[in-house]
């Protein structure tokens, strides 16, 4: 009988438990059931950004190329300045293709990192779980493998400004959106908060 | 890594000014008559600067990427590679080392004797200096037509090979000099770069070449 009691205490409060990255706001009934995120989400545009990547301190820069190729499937090339791929990947909510890709950057840890990242920015349906808000933001939370992304969106225009890829307990990256229209983000920051990456992606008007 | 992803960009654009094409085979009298003309031209440069437009050209993307700047050398090896537009980055070759301007984030990398980078550089120089036709590095075929001369370049290089299927470059006519240059990928997606407002042999400050 206690071992019941305890077990169901501790359930209320692992439920009830709130997430650090929602800490403030508060959980409203959610009706909306798929978060559309603009970014991206065009087939014909080409979207075309400067990026500047850090990793540990080390440096490399290029060009981040995406075009989004069917419904669920982004085309991603990474360039240097000069033109040459470094790598070609098809990106997708539950694939993912190697087009091509230098020695150098083929490497296992490389890829699936980049992997997640892209998809973040990338994904144009998020499937919501639950939902929150303060006076200012609303907050989309879905699930994401064992792991869970938070949507930040301001309450008036609805407006994507930031992705967090979070644990129950904590977060791992985050990503920040600049938009002057909503519908084209002209910055985009990436930044891990357990390695020391960074990516920062300036769209560049061709 | 950073070493050799940078000499890899540089190969592909370096090549631009060096030269090769393609359609209509030239004779071999007129393969070693456009060879001497060019070694001739070349051999008398000692400075070179010029305006440049980049197209990449990927298949799935509706429109070219358009960059553009400018180019400086210098006998014997000093060479400025700038950007200016849509952003500003800039590459430069002195003393063994390689200067990096991102967007004002300046990085410099010591390449020494890299081998990679010996080879780049003797594309650049050979290519100014008339040394470029170089059949062991290349296999090389040349082509004659409107536009002006054509080689045009296959690597046999492993290394080389992987990133560049493919290099054509196009020769004025008149001047004798490359215009325009085109790099393809094993994946038939391209690089074009073409040189407008070239000017030969005027003085060039060495402050062109400062990081």
């Amino acid at each position: 009988m206690r071992l019941l009691i305890i077990s169901c205490l501790l359930l209320v409060t692992f439920a009830s438990c709130t997430f650090r990255t929602v800490k403030g706001f508060t959980k409203i009934s959610s009706e909306k059931k798929v978060y559309s995120s603009p970014y991206f989400s065009s087939a014909v545009t080409d979207y075309v950004y400067k990026a500047n990547i850090t990793v540990y301190g080390k440096s490399l820069s290029g060009l981040f190329i995406a075009k989004k190729i069917n419904d669920s499937t982004h085309r991603v090339v990474f360039t240097t300045e000069f033109g040459n791929s470094l790598m070609d990947l098809e990106i997708g909510p539950e694939s993912f293709k190697v087009n091509s890709i230098v020695e150098d950057l083929d490497k296992k840890i490389i890829l699936k990192t980049l992997k997640n990242d892209f998809r973040l920015i990338l994904a144009n349906k998020h499937f919501i779980r639950n939902e929150y808000e303060n006076g200012q933001e609303k907050v989309y939370q879905s699930k994401d493998g064992s792991r869970f992304n938070f949507l930040f969106a301001d309450k008036k225009a609805e407006q994507l400004h930031k992705i967090v890829r979070a644990s129950r307990f904590k977060e791992k990256v985050i990503v920040s959106f600049t938009s002057t229209n909503g519908q084209l983000a002209e910055t985009i920051y990436v930044k891990h908060k357990n390695i020391k990456l960074g990516i920062a992606l300036n769209y560049l008007k061709n | 890594m950073k070493i050799r992803l940078l000499l890899i960009g540089i190969l592909f654009c370096m090549h631009s000014w060096a030269g090769f094409a393609q359609e209509q085979k030239m004779t071999a009298a007129e393969m070693e008559s456009f060879k001497q003309k060019v070694n001739g031209v070349s051999k008398k440069i000692s400075t070179l600067s010029t305006d440049f437009v980049q197209f990449k050209h990927l298949d799935f993307l509706s429109k070219d990427i358009e960059s553009s700047g400018k180019m400086f050398f210098k006998q014997p090896n000093l060479l400025n590679w700038k950007y200016t537009k849509p952003y500003n980055y800039s590459i430069i070759f002195k003393n063994s080392k390689i200067y990096i301007n991102n967007e004002g984030n300046k990085s410099a990398v010591d390449v020494g004797n890299n081998k990679m980078f010996e080879k780049i550089n003797k594309l650049i120089v050979g290519s100014v200096s008339g040394d470029m036709f170089d059949e062991k590095e290349f296999t090389i075929s040349y082509f004659k037509s409107k536009e002006g001369s054509m080689t045009r370049l296959l690597p046999k290089d492993a290394t080389l090979k992987k990133y560049i299927k493919q290099i054509e470059l196009i020769f004025d006519n008149t001047e004798n000099t490359v215009k325009q240059v085109k790099l393809i990928e094993s994946s038939n997606d391209f690089t074009k770069i073409i040189f407008r407002n070239k000017i030969v042999n005027a003085k060039i400050d060495d402050a062109a070449f400062n990081h």
